[in-house]
């Protein structure tokens, strides 16, 4: 299991399901939908665009911006601002996987 | 300076760059203390159309320690918001603004003010109105009765609260300056100035015409100190939240974190070295210990005695000697315990931390001296900061060692340390100070004066 710290709002379903489609190793997820943010100074491809699923998040504000920072990729160090929240993620499996997305 | 793009990143981000702070007795109040933290500097008057406003997004806070931990007890912060009038218009007014609820005014700013102490958080007051900037006759008529004054606000506390903008208060010749030291009034005797066949000359002050962003408060004194603990110890921060998505709309997300820090002047500025000075800015006063080398062996006094050749043969030998300055650290770290000047105090306790000291407990000076406690007047600063205090000179002298003697009474002062000076006075602002609250004076106009 993946230890949060700070307690997190932010599922860690909905990260894998946002990373699924991300386009870089910094990922805004605008609540359920997450727009891939391709590399620096290109513009975000369409095809990078994934729209999550319907499911509801208890407390989830339309339009807040939820980022997630891949600090550490081999460390599976990652950290999620929401709000003026920021929850430190420790998920190897989560890293790497958004990290090959960012590819 | 004081604390002007005093480092590199805060440099480029100037509505969070805290530039000035004050803290006084108020002299005409002096049940009250008056703090001034003063943001955006270098403002050209006529800079418009989109004239000098504060951040929306930018927590603006003022903290006050009162039991000498270098850490905040009171903390008074402030949240802007802009609103517009009509977002079709390009113009910033579209008539005369002849008062805070003008229809010709289109773009405006609110401001929320809390303070959170030991019993928690409370909201001061709410949706209070910034004044315009002062634009020019025809646009800002009356500017300071019909748009300053009714820009001062009561808040909830019985407090007093400005903010907005105001003509800058700090006077400083940062043309010579920052050209090698060459001080006008002495650059016949500079290395360089001498080379170059300068005669001594008056300063010329940069921040002429010039205008800034003030918060002000006026707070009672028994709402900012402990019983039986009169000294304060006061800075101001800025934050911002710690990641930014560009584009449009901006968007900001995550816990605010500190990019800029003010206590006593030219701390940032002069004695912290360009490597730190972006890291100083995060840091909270109570961690100051770390920086204390930087004090007690300042790089400006190691290198005056070079620039000034024989001027400052006892400094130099100071320097040489290896001795920390304390007599430094103590004026600006942990302020100057009781009975190193007669009648005088403003130590807040052994932790180093740089913070203004206001010894609340010394009245209003009925004859003030813009030297401070140097001038013999221990109501300036450095007890506090008064908006006309000349820092610049102070520190100078301070640094040359005139302050030295306060902890070793066999060393004698250069002559060169008790005369140094920039040769500017409260007079080379072009703009006289208010002689009550927010104390800073009107703000220069674009039409009237439109460059510096």
């Amino acid at each position: 299991m993946p230890d949060l710290e700070e307690g997190s709002a932010v599922s860690r379903r909905l990260v894998l399901k946002g990373a699924a489609g991300a386009g870089a190793a910094g990922i805004a997820l605008g609540g359920m939908a997450v727009s891939g943010a391709g590399r620096a100074g290109t513009p975000s491809p369409a095809s990078l665009e994934l729209r999550g699923p319907a499911e509801p998040v208890a407390g989830e504000t339309a339009g807040e911006p939820i980022v997630v920072h891949v600090r550490d990729v081999a460390a599976g160090e990652i950290d999620i601002y929401r709000g003026t929240t920021e929850t430190r993620l420790v998920d190897r499996e989560l890293a790497a996987r958004l990290a090959r997305a960012s590819r | 300076m004081s604390s002007h793009r005093e480092a590199p990143e805060i440099s480029k981000d100037p509505v969070a760059d805290s530039s000035d702070l004050y803290a006084f007795v108020s002299p005409d109040v002096p049940n009250h203390v008056t703090i001034i933290a003063n943001y955006i500097p270098f403002q050209e008057a006529a800079g418009g159309p989109n004239f000098y406003e504060f951040a929306d997004d930018v927590q603006y806070e003022i903290h006050i320690d009162t039991k000498g931990a270098g850490k905040a007890d009171i903390t008074y912060q402030f949240a802007f918001r802009t609103a517009l009038r009509d977002a079709s218009s390009f113009l910033y007014n579209t008539g005369p603004i002849t008062s805070l609820s003008s229809v010709n005014w289109n773009r405006r700013q609110l401001y929320t003010v809390q303070r959170t102490d030991s019993t928690g958080t409370k909201s001061l007051g709410k949706n209070l109105t910034c004044p315009p900037c002062n634009i020019g006759p025809l646009s800002t008529p009356g500017y300071a009765t019909k748009l300053a004054d009714p820009a001062v606000h009561t808040l909830s506390d019985g407090s007093k609260v400005f903010a907005g903008q105001r003509a800058e208060g700090f006077y400083a010749d940062l043309g010579s300056i920052f050209d090698l030291a060459n001080l006008r009034p002495f650059q016949n005797l500079n290395v360089y100035g001498k080379a170059d066949g300068l005669s001594s000359a008056a300063g010329v002050n940069a921040t002429r015409l010039l205008n800034v962003h003030s918060i002000a408060l006026q707070v009672p004194i028994s709402r900012i100190t402990q019983k039986g603990r009169p000294v304060i110890g006061v800075w101001t921060t800025a934050a911002r939240q710690k990641v930014r998505i560009l584009g449009h709309p901006v968007q900001a997300s995550g816990p605010f974190v500190q990019i800029s820090r003010l206590g006593n002047p030219l701390i940032n500025e002069v004695l912290i070295p360009q490597g730190q000075k972006d890291f100083w800015n995060t840091q909270a006063p109570h961690a100051d210990s770390q920086f204390a080398k930087y004090v007690t062996s300042p790089e400006l006094a190691a290198r005056l005695p070079a620039l000034y050749p024989g001027v400052f043969p006892n400094l130099a030998a100071l320097v040489k000697s290896g001795k920390p300055r304390t007599d430094l650290k103590d004026l600006l770290m942990t302020g100057l315990r009781s009975g190193v000047i007669s009648g005088f105090t403003n130590f807040t306790g052994s932790v180093a931390a740089d913070m203004l000291r206001l010894n609340t407990a010394i009245p209003p000076s009925s004859s003030p001296n813009i030297l401070g406690v140097l001038g013999g007047d221990l109501a300036g600063f450095p007890n506090g900061r008064r908006v006309f205090d000349d820092v610049v000179t102070i520190e100078l002298r301070a640094l040359a060692g005139r302050t030295y003697p306060l902890v070793d009474s066999a060393y004698t002062p250069d002559d060169a340390a008790g005369a140094l000076t920039d040769g500017l006075t409260p007079s080379s602002l072009g703009m006289p100070f208010l002689d009550s609250f927010p104390y800073l004076g009107t703000p220069f106009d674009g039409y009237d004066d439109p460059s510096s």
